[in-house]
């Protein structure tokens, strides 16, 4: 089968309807000249007159794309070619009459315009041209106000194609803008959406109301909300509802980016937006339309004095503007933020922005149902869990879980082996992927820290503190049910005190690493900041961001460094006690602002008793034990600590980290000396007899020492460390504790 | 020896063909010529008429412009402000002239559409005759082209381009003038320009080309 490589039509071809073909497929298809041809080409088809090449060369395919079906809009025709079956020859008739709908220009067209004036036009046009039933009859190279002509109805009806001549009667339809025509053109693709299902319907019905029944709102004398504002932080899918809710709802859309608006010349910036307003208003006269501002605190940002004009002219522009907005004017703006506070307020009032939405960061049920939607195209084996996917991503948004989908799914590419065919997402993959893709709200975070993962194990002694860690820490994450049966819940903060160099700061790594949840850490030097009120700042953030990716646990180390007490004197209004207020009112304050809101009260309308029941229940539990932020702290000097930080309530677990004894100092030593190769004589449990008064980096030094003097004594050959070195090392040590400070530290909250 | 009959007998069958063609060519070139005749003449028309369009066109934009000093011009603060309706009858005598010109143009649109339609009737008629012998006279004859006679092919596709070179500019034209708007000053001034952007040179050269590469056609008896 000969192939044909489509070439560029000519330019003195355009808009005759012509397609050059070589003589000798003319002849086989039983083509004469100017016989209609129906070409099917990439997924459209094409109503074409056969024409001769001027060169007469066969091979190659121009034609005109004056009469095609919708489909074929907007293909690009390099590099393509077509065989001669996907050109055949069709007999047509001379039409009685044909019924088309008309698109014009602009919307001054389509009501200035005569019908008449209309019709004729029509009819010129169409004349001699060869058309179908549902084929779009492009004239936009007439450079007149008429663009396209789609042909509804022939008549006779039987002939799939026929000629128009200057007999046919021509019948218009509908009248419609390019813009409408392009609005409905677009394809209705299912954006789907996971866990926004409550947020997305109250939208719809704000949206539903005034856009499709005016008539019903008239008539009561209401007038309808114009303007709604989506808060929330970002990655959460603002602009994706949007698009989505539109999409549903079938009104069309003007999207407005801050950017693009504003302009250099003075005066630029706000005509752009005098100009996205008429674009609104004119889309709306023939439809509902729904003018969405992305990141409107660009464009709106809170005016302030002199310093800034332009910007404020920006504002006033666009509170003019919506407040011009006539309630017969169906439309209805929609604002997307990440910053509502550094919005104008005159923005935030009803009759502008009506109503606010806020998405908060998703729970656990929502971050389920988005993994679920996200992976509905993937091919996942068995083994994925997703409730315990969902119970790993705190603080997730979606942007996030589809990176992390998507990271999973090229493991799954990479790792997987070349000759299997069917790459199948494994749960291993997600794990791997969970490594490499961060929260993004705590990408920005200051107390975001990475470290190696300890266990338990690597903790010797202190078994009773250990318990204690585990009890508020990871006993709420793994048993929810059993805390919520009791009426327990989970401490608000946990203060570890004790000597220096007794592994507080460890502790809290191993519970951090054994319990799945975000980890922040901070030391004064993070805090500090030479401004008044920035330190508190960065403190209030630092909850803010704890609290989107809640169950988080939040390390605060020397905690007496960076709070002061007030019952110091010495500087009543220093740093530091103004720290103290912050965390205080962090702790247990009033409640949180309206825009950390996260997830609404859910209802379940499962039947009772079935699996996914008891899965539902258990993720809620999980989910009501878990919203908080957990405080740990660590200090050695609890003395200098405010009382009101240390009642119930607040920081309500004070565990006292002991001094190892002898035990402890024995499985210390053990640990420590794992990885050495010990001579068989060395007695630990002689040294740990011996080591009174040592805390745990005391061991560990201890242990360096040893080997370190083995090296030194014998030679860098030495393969064992013999008991005496350890001796050794041991006499030219000091215990960094004293008998006194320990007991100190015993009585200091039982006296 | 078969092969060579059958080579005699098909020459012979092409002759037959070619002898049965004579008289289809022949009519179907007296068509051709008819319409490049007809063609050739109203184009002296169409390119008169526009022409004569030309001032027209210059006095709508002058009377546009004068309208609309009238409608800045404040006469009561002028030494004519004795003559109390001097504006009114001013503007009137203005609409009047505006009327005038676009009756004028109305009649020079007549006569284009009347040079479009007489170009259209020949170039359908000619086409027509193609069909009707389209049997008989198959493409490769349609396709010779010889030194003083262009293929049918082609001659047909410059009629059908000219065709459309005439529908194209007064569809355009017509659709111009029908959108002015009476009371659109700023517009009914700049309609002279906008009149001489829509001229098209080249495609109006194409024409006037096309009746050179056919003049010794034209000529032939």
């Amino acid at each position: 089968m000969m192939r044909m490589k489509v070439l560029p039509l000519d330019i003195g071809d355009a808009g005759t309807q012509r397609c050059r073909l070589g003589p000798g497929l003319m002849a086989s298809l039983g083509l004469r000249i100017a016989s209609p041809v129906h070409i099917t080409i990439s997924g459209g088809e094409c109503l074409c007159i056969a024409w001769p090449r001027c060169d007469l060369a066969e091979g190659f395919l121009q034609f005109d794309t004056k009469c095609t079906t919708k489909d074929l809009k907007a293909i690009n025709f390099n590099d393509l070619s077509v065989s001669a079956k996907q050109i055949r020859a069709i007999c047509t008739q001379k039409l009685k009459s044909v019924r088309v709908n008309v698109v014009v220009q602009s919307i001054e067209v389509k009501k200035h315009s005569s019908s008449s004036f209309i019709h004729d036009h029509v009819k010129e046009m169409l004349r001699g041209m060869c058309v179908a039933g549902q084929y779009v009859v492009d004239v936009s190279h007439l450079k007149t106000q008429v663009e396209l002509i789609l042909i509804e109805h022939l008549d006779p009806c039987c002939t799939d194609a026929g000629f128009v001549t200057s007999k046919t009667s021509v019948n218009i339809g509908e009248i419609q803008t390019l813009n409408n025509y392009r609005c409905q053109l677009q394809k209705p693709s299912s954006i789907l959406l996971g866990g926004l299902e409550d947020v997305c319907a109250s939208l719809k019905e704000i949206l539903n109301l005034p856009l499709c029944y005016p008539g019903t709102l008239q008539k009561l004398g209401l007038s309808c909300p114009k303007g709604v504002l989506l808060i929330g932080p970002p990655g959460v899918g603002k602009t994706m509802l949007v698009r989505c809710v539109v999409m549903e709802v079938g009104a069309s859309l003007v999207t407005v980016n801050g950017p693009v608006i504003l302009g250099s010349r003075p005066g630029e910036s706000e005509e752009n937006l005098r100009r996205m307003f008429k674009r609104a208003s004119e889309a709306a006269q023939e439809g509902p339309c729904v003018l969405f501002i992305d990141e409107i605190d660009s464009i709106c940002p809170r005016r302030t004095g002199s310093t800034s004009a332009p910007q404020n002219r920006v504002v006033a522009q666009l509170l003019t503007l919506m407040d011009g907005i006539g309630s017969d004017e169906r439309f209805v703006i929609i604002g997307a933020t990440n910053q509502p506070d550094t919005l104008d307020p005159a923005l935030r009032r009803p009759g502008r922005f009506d109503r606010e939405v806020i998405i908060g960061v998703p729970t656990l049920h929502q971050r389920k149902s988005i993994l679920d939607v996200l992976s509905s195209k993937m091919s996942l084996s068995d083994n994925v869990d997703f409730v315990a996917l969902a119970e790993m991503t705190t603080g997730y948004v979606g942007a996030d879980l589809s990176a992390l989908c998507r990271e999973a799914a090229l493991q799954a590419i990479l790792r997987g082996s070349q000759d299997s065919q069917s790459h199948t997402v494994d749960m291993k993959h997600f794990l791997e992927a969970l490594k490499k893709v961060q929260p993004s709200c705590l990408r920005s975070s200051i107390g975001l820290t990475d470290f190696k993962p300890i266990s338990w194990d690597q903790i010797g002694g202190l078994e009773d503190v250990k318990l204690k860690l585990k009890q508020s820490i990871e006993w709420p994450m793994k048993f929810p049910e059993a805390f919520i049966r009791l009426g327990l819940s989970r401490p608000r903060g946990i203060l570890l005190y004790g000597p220096p160099g007794c592994a507080k700061t460890t502790l809290v790594k191993a519970a951090a690493s054994s319990s799945h949840c975000a980890f922040l850490s901070v030391s004064g030097a993070d805090l500090f900041s030479p401004f008044v009120g920035d330190s508190e700042k960065t403190l209030a953030q630092l909850f803010r961001q704890a609290r989107a990716c809640a169950p988080s646990v939040l390390f605060l180390d020397e905690i007496d460094s960076i709070l002061g007490s007030r019952s110091d004197s010495r500087a009543p209004h220093s740093v530091q006690a103004r720290m103290l207020s912050v965390l205080l009112n962090e702790l247990d304050g009033v409640g949180l602002k309206i825009q950390e809101r996260r997830g609404t009260q859910r209802t379940n309308c499962q039947l009772e008793g079935s699996i996914e029941f008891q899965q539902e229940r258990q993720m809620d539990y999980q989910e009501v034990c878990n919203k908080d932020v957990m405080i740990v702290a660590a200090t050695n000097r609890p003395d200098a600590l405010d009382s009101a930080l240390l009642r119930p309530g607040r920081l309500d677990k004070i565990i006292y980290v002991p001094s190892p004894d002898m035990e402890a100092r024995l499985a210390i030593l053990e640990i420590c000396t794992k990885r050495m190769p010990l001579e068989s004589d060395v007695c630990l449990e002689a040294l740990a007899q011996q080591t009174h008064l040592f805390s745990g980096a005391d061991l560990e030094n201890l242990c360096k020492e040893a080997a370190l003097l083995t090296l030194q004594e014998e030679s860098m050959e030495a393969s064992s460390i013999k008991h005496k070195y350890f001796i050794k090392s041991l006499q030219s040590m000091t215990p960094s504790l004293k008998d006194q400070q320990i007991d100190r530290y015993k009585h200091l909250f039982t006296s | 020896m078969i092969v060579v009959y059958l080579l005699i007998i098909i020459a012979g069958y092409r002759d037959v063909r070619c002898e049965m063609s004579k008289p289809a060519l022949f009519s179907l070139h007296q068509a051709l010529k008819r319409s490049f005749h007809s063609l050739e003449q109203n184009q002296k028309v169409w390119n008169s008429v526009l022409e004569e369009c030309g001032p027209l066109m210059g006095s709508l934009g002058n009377l546009a412009e004068q309208l609309l000093a009238l409608h800045g011009v404040k006469i009561p603060s002028t030494p004519l402000a004795r003559f109390s309706d001097l504006q009114d009858r001013l503007r009137f005598k203005l609409l009047l002239a505006v009327d005038t010109v676009l009756e004028k143009l109305a009649e020079k649109m007549c006569s284009l559409q009347s040079v479009r339609d007489a170009v259209g009737n020949q170039v359908t008629a000619a086409f027509q005759v193609y069909e009707q012998h389209a049997d008989t006279v198959d493409l490769v004859t349609c396709l010779q082209r010889a030194a003083a006679v262009p293929s049918i092919a082609d001659m047909l596709e410059w009629l059908q381009d000219a065709e459309g070179y005439y529908r194209q500019q007064y569809l355009r034209r017509k659709a111009l003038l029908q959108a002015l708007k009476p009371n659109d000053l700023a517009d009914l001034q700049s309609t002279p320009k906008r009149w001489e952007a829509l001229a098209t040179p080249e495609r109006e050269d194409s024409v006037s080309d096309t009746l050179l590469r056919v003049s010794f056609f034209m000529d032939s008896p």
